[in-house]
């Protein structure tokens, strides 16, 4: 190790290596340069030159600078120089001792404390010294802190990396007891660096102080950055409320709460300001309960670590809801049925279940809605008795049956039933009055057309009118409640379908249930004894994964009592085989056990003791190595001593052309997809041309080219007619005005063509060009692409496409070169269309020719000259009709209805005859 | 990359297209029974009425012109001139030494070569006489169509030799146009020159150069120093320790060397140019039109 001010060497043998620059010098000023290399044609006229002067090398003096530098610097770099070495670190003597806080509250700046210890271990590493390591949370495994080492440094570099955040306390009373006793077999001089969190275990003194006792004692802590844990909120009707947990700070600060679902989307977020000093603060996520019942986690935006983040299970989400009809039979009913208004209302915030009571009330259940359905008395009636006082919430509704057998399950006594208004009655149907004080109806809006018809009436009582939550505007009872032990019993004195009023009707309704809804407690404490196995726990980043193997299963009652530790890690608990990665699945198994909540508010540990040394963690520059950047400077002036000695050499290409280049490669890039060209236009104009319509599936592209070339040739060979290669082009794109012929396959896939492609399609028809579709899928080939007729409908819906017809007997396409009775390509048997003969305007030459033979795979030829294409049903025969065929479309598309009028030719005759 | 066939033939017409049509100068034409612009004072296939003569025996009663003979009691055959046409034979160097262009900016002497050859072939077709390339497949070729096939067998011959090769197709008396670089050595240069001009022939020799060989490359900064001149596959190379020495040497040398072929072509009774790159082909073309051109 070689120290020079701020630079240290960690290999200084190699600046021996400097003094042999001058060598360099020397022998790059000898070397004669390379000459240029220049091709000649004429090199017969230079042979046998009689010369005698050598060039002498002229090595320009910059140049051979730059390569001393580049030289120089590849030498220091290889010396591996560290800017500012030990600036971090412990000082002091002996063995060093790495005392690590890995619990929940060292997460959130892991890295910055890892770089602290990091840096403090390779100084020991660079001053020869030995180094242990003592983690003061209980590792994964359930161990209790040991201490690692005495080491060379460089082993124990692993393990110092191989370090986590745990999502626990840290466990420093073990710690102190882990280290006493690796005292007592390793004395001798010692200095410590304690890697601190600052949060208050009931052991962070006496190890701080006994570490100092031992020898000369550096804490890092880290006091920018405010330690923060978020207990479970606390869940209201329509709100959640948000605490969230800190070390005090001198300074205001705000942590940002999000609300995640379970696909970790933010569907709410909180600013929790906290004021300077405080120890924590408090804010509101608002939410509907719909959303509230997609959350499944809180955390503080910004921090990672398991006390940043909370895991909301079923006490905070949907409540499981049981439905009890008088009937099975009729209460789906729509608009009459018993349970179809509840349904309605209920079904999109909580968990709706129906059955026989003993099943409803075999599981959890927060809220259970009887309607117009008398409970039997013996053990139906104790049971629901026993479930209501032990936290449900019942709520029934009247009716006729209700009415008749009043049973003790009601808030009030019942009296009679009367019906307001109707054929017999001087009354009129009443409306609601507004809610009372009491009510937690309170604040609802009151509709004006909700009416009520008929009730059941409450005995009168003294006690009446505190049980009332909402009642009619004559003071009749409309909703009564009374609290029965920890639970409650609803009673709506009408039914729970329209027949007795038209609330079920109204929004109002829905509101009232809702609220009922969240006043119920839940499912709380119903849980009992069974024990619930870790599914995906914390880690000390606050990500979720799965349970380690030491993780233990743990009471459901005792989960909100446990303190999270390796057997119980933070997360998720529930039944195997319900439980798993799928959170819908099982949602009403799965409890949460949160770090936050379980663990006391966190409290400033003790100061470090006298003549300990304090430093902070992240404020210190980390030790830089500077080798690989000075190698890759010696590396970029070698590059430049490279374009520089082309350039002297003249080798270089001169930068327009360069450029030119560039563009020239940035437009091929641009241009991109790989399809086969279209000629130029001064090419398409030489020569007569098929062209056919590029589909985009390269082979059927291919197909369509051999065919047309296999056309080409065979057309070129038995008529005047001299075609050249086939083009491929693209509608819109590419000029259509240079072929007589497109031929286009319509695929199943192919897309209706766009603006510009209808517009040049129908202008390349207007002006007498031909397309021939081709779907095929006709005659023989039936089947074999279909939907490509719907194609074929989509393809043309914006193109002029003339009234149509099959193809005539004596139809110019049948006798323009070849006497044709029918038109096969690779099928046949199909029908061929073109426009009805009744377009003077074009000489009666159809613009479009529909068939489905495909037949440019029967006049395909591949390289060797074969046709790769077998037709259907064969023969040598039909390959020969459909080149035919293609003869005669050719002609038909370069010359237009002129063998048309060779009909006419007998009658010309005989005229002139005449 | 070389431009397709039509291209070529689309090029060679252009420059051609400001001469007058080629009718090669012919005192004694090439010994072809086909068809040309020169009279012949004889009957024969033409087109230009030449006699009526009286109908013999023997004769087909389809050649009777029945018109003439109707104004009198005999028959009569009508008997056009036999025109026949002059052949130009024309050699364009293919060799790797023709490859070669300073700047891509410039034209290779091939490619040059081949634009006069075409140009000039399309003069000659023009004018309506027969054009034939030395090394190709053995076919003149005639009428204004025959450019292109012309172009089309000129552009599959990928590589020659040097020097022109006898051609067995080749009719006497037709003339004949080398182009090329001709730097090969002069006794080579002399054999071929000899060999065509006993076939009988009379031609003329265009030597196409670039302005880079012409000086070594005088006033260009890249030859300069200390400079490896190569050329060909087979690694040939000569390394110049200094090319301000060597250019003196090489433009004398080069001198002396054009001077050879001059007096070879001389000899022969043939005509010598030279054409460089950087003049434009017209002026080549138009030398050659008129070397060719009756007087």
């Amino acid at each position: 190790m070689l120290s020079l001010g701020p630079v240290a060497f960690a290999a200084p043998w190699l600046l021996l290596a400097l003094p042999a620059l001058p060598v360099l010098w020397w022998l790059l000023r000898v070397t004669p340069p390379s000459p240029r290399r220049i091709g000649f044609p004429a090199l017969r006229l230079l042979r046998d030159l009689p010369i005698t002067q050598e060039t002498p090398a002229r090595t320009p003096w910059w140049l051979l600078l730059l390569r001393m530098v580049a030289a120089a610097l590849v030498i220091l770099g290889l010396a591996r120089p560290v800017l500012g070495p030990g600036l971090g670190g412990a000082a002091g003597e002996g063995t060093l001792l790495l005392a690590v806080d890995d619990g929940w509250a060292a997460a959130g700046d892991w890295p910055a404390r890892m770089a602290a210890a990091g840096s403090a271990l390779e100084r020991a590493g660079r001053e020869g010294r030995r180094a242990a390591l003592l983690a003061t949370a209980p590792t994964e495994t359930g161990e209790a802190p040991r201490i690692i080492g005495p080491m060379p440094p460089g082993d124990l570099q692993a393990r110092l990396a191989a370090l986590r955040p745990k999502p626990w306390q840290p466990d420093r009373a073990a710690a102190l007891a882990a280290f006493r006793a690796w005292r007592a077999a390793h004395p001798g001089p010692l200095a410590t660096l304690l890697v601190t969190d600052a949060v208050e275990d009931g052991g962070a003194g006496p190890l701080q102080a006994a570490l100092a006792e031992a020898g000369p004692l550096t804490v890092a802590r880290d006091e920018a950055r405010p330690v923060r844990l978020l207990p479970p909120p606390v869940a209201e009707a329509d709100r959640l409320q948000v605490r969230v947990q800190q070390l005090p700070t001198t300074a205001e600060t705000a942590a940002v709460v999000l609300a995640r679902t379970a696909d970790g989307r933010a569907l709410a977020q909180v600013t929790v300001s906290i004021p300077a000093g405080a120890a924590g603060g408090e804010g509101v996520l608002e939410l509907p309960i719909e959303l509230r019942n997609q959350v499944v986690r809180l955390e503080i935006e910004g921090e990672t670590g398991a006390g940043a983040v909370v895991l909301l299970d079923e006490r905070f989400r949907r409540r499981p809801v049981g439905l009890l009809p008088p009937a099975e039979q009729s209460a789906e009913t729509p608009l009459i049925g018993d349970l179809f208004y509840l349904d309605r209302a209920l079904a999109p915030f909580v968990e709706l279940r129906r059955g026989p009571l003993d099943r409803l009330l075999a599981r959890p259940i927060a809220v259970l809605a009887l309607a117009d359905r008398p409970v039997a008395e013996g053990a139906e009636q104790q049971a629901l008795t026993r479930w209501v006082e032990g936290g449900g919430t019942l709520v029934r509704f009247a009716g006729p049956r209700l009415a008749e057998r009043p049973d003790p399950l009601l808030p009030v006594p019942l009296r009679a039933e009367r019906q307001l208004g109707g054929a017999l009655s001087w009354e009129q149907p009443q409306r609601l009055a507004p809610f009372p004080e009491t009510s937690p109806f309170l604040g609802l809006p009151l509709p004006a057309e909700v009416t009520v018809e008929r009730q059941v009436l409450a005995e009168p009582s003294p006690r009446l009118s505190e049980r009332v939550w909402a009642r009619l505007a004559d003071g009749t009872p409309l909703v009564t409640a009374e609290a029965r032990g920890k639970g409650r019993v609803i009673l709506f004195h009408v039914t729970a379908n329209a027949e007795w009023s038209n609330l079920p009707l109204s929004g109002l309704f829905v509101q009232m249930l809702r609220r009922i809804v969240a006043l119920s407690a839940g499912i709380q404490g119903q849980e009992g004894e069974a024990p619930l196995a870790p599914l995906e726990v914390l880690d000390g980043f606050g990500r979720l994964g799965a349970a380690p193997p030491a993780a233990a299963a743990l009471p459901a009652a005792a989960i909100e009592t446990t303190l999270p530790s390796p057997r119980h890690p933070p997360g998720w608990y529930g039944t195997p085989g319900q439980g798993g990665m799928d959170h819908a699945a099982n949602a009403a198994y799965r409890r949460a056990l949160n770090l936050g909540g379980a663990i006391p508010a966190p409290r400033a540990a003790p100061p470090p003791p006298e003549g300990a040394g304090v430093m902070a963690i992240g404020g210190i520059p980390a030790e830089r190595d500077l080798g690989p950047w000075l190698l890759a400077l010696a590396l970029l002036l070698l590059a430049a001593d490279l374009v520089i000695g082309l350039v002297l050499r003249g080798l270089l290409a001169l930068p327009a052309r360069a450029v030119r280049v560039g563009a020239v490669l940035l437009a091929l890039l641009a241009a991109g997809g790989a399809r086969a060209q279209a000629p130029s236009p001064e090419q398409a104009a030489l020569a007569a041309r098929l062209a056919y319509v590029v589909t985009g599936d390269a082979s059927l592209d291919e197909t369509q080219r051999m065919g047309l070339a296999g056309l080409s040739d065979f057309v070129n060979r038995r008529t005047a007619a001299a075609l050249a290669e086939p083009a491929a082009v693209v509608p819109g794109q590419d000029d259509l005005s240079f072929y007589p012929l497109l031929y286009w396959v319509v695929t199943p896939e192919a897309p209706q063509p766009d603006g510009a492609a209808v517009a040049a399609l129908n202008a390349f028809m207007r002006q007498g060009g031909i397309i021939l579709f081709d779907t095929r899928d006709e005659g023989s080939g039936e089947g074999f692409a279909s939907g490509a007729r719907a194609a074929l409908r989509r393809v043309t819906r914006d193109l002029a496409i003339p009234p149509l017809t099959p193809v005539s007997e004596d139809h110019v396409l049948k006798r323009a070169f070849y006497l044709l009775p029918d038109l096969p390509g690779r099928f046949a048997g199909g029908q061929v269309w073109v426009a009805r003969d009744q377009d003077r305007a074009n000489d009666s030459v159809s613009p479009v020719i529909i068939g489905g033979h495909d037949w440019a795979a029967a006049w395909a030829t591949d390289a060797r000259g074969n046709n790769p294409f077998a037709v259907v049903p064969g023969g040598t025969r039909q390959r020969t009709l459909a080149y035919r065929f293609g003869v005669n479309l050719v002609m038909y598309a370069l010359t237009g209805n002129y063998k048309g009028d060779q009909v006419h030719v007998p009658a010309i005759l005989e005229r002139l005859g005449n | 990359m070389r431009a397709p066939p039509g291209h070529a033939a689309l090029r060679a017409e252009a420059l051609g297209a400001r001469l007058p049509p080629l009718v090669v100068a012919a005192d004694r034409v090439a010994a072809t029974v086909l068809q040309g612009v020169h009279g012949r004072r004889r009957s024969g296939q033409g087109d230009a009425f030449w006699q009526f003569r009286p109908y013999l025996p023997g004769d087909t009663a389809g050649r009777i012109d029945w018109r003439q003979s109707a104004k009198s009691d005999r028959l009569f055959i009508r008997e056009t001139e036999w025109e026949a046409a002059q052949t130009v034979a024309v050699w364009s160097d293919a060799s790797r030494s023709m490859e070669w262009a300073f700047s891509r900016d410039r034209p290779t002497k091939r490619q040059r070569a081949d634009l006069l050859t075409a140009a000039l072939a399309a003069l000659v077709l023009r004018g309506g006489e027969r054009v034939r390339l030395i090394g190709g497949p053995g076919r003149s070729h005639a009428g204004r169509a025959g450019l292109a096939s012309f172009v089309e067998v000129m552009g599959g011959v990928a590589k020659s030799r040097a020097l022109p090769s006898p051609d067995p197709g080749l009719p006497r008396h037709a003339r004949v146009v080398l182009i090329g670089d001709f730097m090969a050595p002069l006794p080579e240069i002399h054999a071929a020159i000899a060999a065509l001009a006993a076939w009988p022939v009379r031609g003329h020799i265009l030597q196409v150069l670039d302005p880079e060989e012409e000086t070594l490359g005088e006033g260009n900064r890249a030859y300069a120093g200390r400079v490896l001149f190569e050329w060909g596959s087979g690694g040939q190379s000569i390394l110049v320790p200094r090319v301000e020495e060597a250019r003196p040497v090489y433009v004398e040398r080069l001198r002396h060397h054009r001077q050879g072929i001059a007096a070879i072509a001389a000899a022969a009774g043939w005509g010598f140019m030279t054409h460089h790159l950087d003049q434009p082909p017209q002026a080549a073309l138009l030398a050659l039109w008129q070397a060719l051109a009756p007087q």
